[in-house]
């Protein structure tokens, strides 16, 4: 595609082509459900002098247009037209929940099943992935355990998979860690396995 | 990570089995070929017969040799903390146990459940132990408290090893 063919651009042609500027245009694009949006006043003063709706594109990103309007730097890839006071970023920046490398059913299913057996044997031996990504969920449990009334029993054996263990747990909690504030568990790094080198740990039930 | 930390202490066999000590004799506890570092897993298949166990020090000192489980019978539970396995007493320094008196015969570990610690722990001695009588049952053996009986003071040397029951059928 020769572009010599084309007549040369110049800066003024070209915002002379788009809408008006990026700022008046975020509030002027239209969205599903308008009556959620917030300043719905600024929107009926701009609409009488902007010209009528493109077609929605309401999530489409907003750089390639602020780069040509503006001259400002952005910073980082902030979709800012989400108007719902949340963030999304296209990096992990900030996220604390350990995925484990398994879509988040397997990733809860997983998670039950050791602290199921972590409170059945006392002390088992997994990767160090696995024994750091557990220790909420054994936390919590105990926790549970030593509110000891009936709607937190029931809430321990929709998380438990075996119900003697929740039974056990919830009769001998108070002596063993009726003193203990939080960290009932221990982890102890221990030699790579030897299939795959993965580091491995045991966790353990103080 | 700033510092070390003792793996007996990570293992919490520092509290669970023995106060805090300074190790001050060289102690090698060999299964067959296979040499124990604290906090490395033995089969109970390889555990059957007694460790070979080289120890430092002069001829003329004398040392006991306790080996205990503190997990029994399950590391969740355990209530028959600590399970005794082994007690040789009047061992000559530089020797092995075969040449001190057997008090209580060595019990090949059996972890019903969970994975076990199995501590061997070895004291020095101000003298010859005559009448060391053996506990009664291996169940609840308290390891302070027998050093306590018999004036053995804090521990000259401790390692420890982790140990899990075999599957029956075989590994595929």
């Amino acid at each position: 595609m020769a572009s010599s063919s084309l007549s040369p651009w110049s800066m003024a042609t070209l915002r002379a082509a788009l809408p008006p500027s990026p700022s008046l245009r975020l509030s002027a694009v239209g969205y599903p459900a308008p009556s959620h949006f917030p300043s719905s006043a600024r929107l009926s003063s701009v609409r009488g002098r902007t010209m009528p709706l493109r077609s929605f594109s309401g999530l489409a990103p907003m750089i390639p247009l602020l780069s040509l309007g503006t001259g400002d730097a952005n910073f980082g890839q902030v979709f800012s037209n989400i108007n719902n006071g949340s963030k999304y970023y296209a990096m992990r920046h900030g996220k604390r929940v350990p995925k484990l490398n398994r879509p988040p059913d397997q990733r809860k299913a997983l998670l039950r099943g050791l602290t199921t057996q972590l409170l059945k044997y006392g002390r088992i031996k997994t990767t160090r992935a696995r024994a750091s990504a557990m220790r909420k969920y054994i936390d919590k449990m105990i926790t549970l355990a030593k509110d000891g009334s009936l709607h937190k029993r029931r809430q321990a054996l929709g998380f438990i998979y075996e119900k003697q263990i929740v039974h056990a747990l919830f009769a001998e909690v108070q002596d063993r860690y009726g003193d203990r504030n939080g960290g009932y568990t221990r982890i102890i790094r221990t030699l790579p396995r030897r299939g795959d080198n993965a580091p491995m740990a045991y966790i353990e039930l103080v | 990570m700033a510092g070390y930390v003792d793996p007996l202490v990570v293992g919490r066999v520092i509290g669970d089995v023995v106060d805090l000590f300074v190790p001050t004799i060289s102690m090698t506890v060999r299964f067959g070929s296979k040499h124990v570092n604290n906090g490395c897993e033995i089969k109970p298949s390889m555990a059957s017969d007694p460790p070979s166990v080289q120890i430092a020090g002069r001829l003329s000192d004398l040392y006991t040799l306790v080996m205990t489980d503190p997990d029994a019978p399950s590391p969740s539970e355990p209530l028959m903390r600590e399970c005794l396995q082994w007690i040789v007493i009047n061992m000559p320094g530089g020797t092995d146990p075969s040449q001190g008196e057997e008090v209580v015969p060595y019990m090949p570990p059996r972890p019903p459940v969970g994975i076990h610690r199995y501590v061997l722990v070895l004291f020095q001695q101000k003298s010859r132990l005559q009448d060391v009588i053996p506990p009664l049952s291996r169940a609840n053996f308290k390891t302070r408290s027998f050093a306590a009986q018999n004036e053995l003071g804090l521990p000259v040397a401790t390692v420890y090893f982790n140990s899990q029951k075999e599957p029956a059928s075989r590994r595929r």
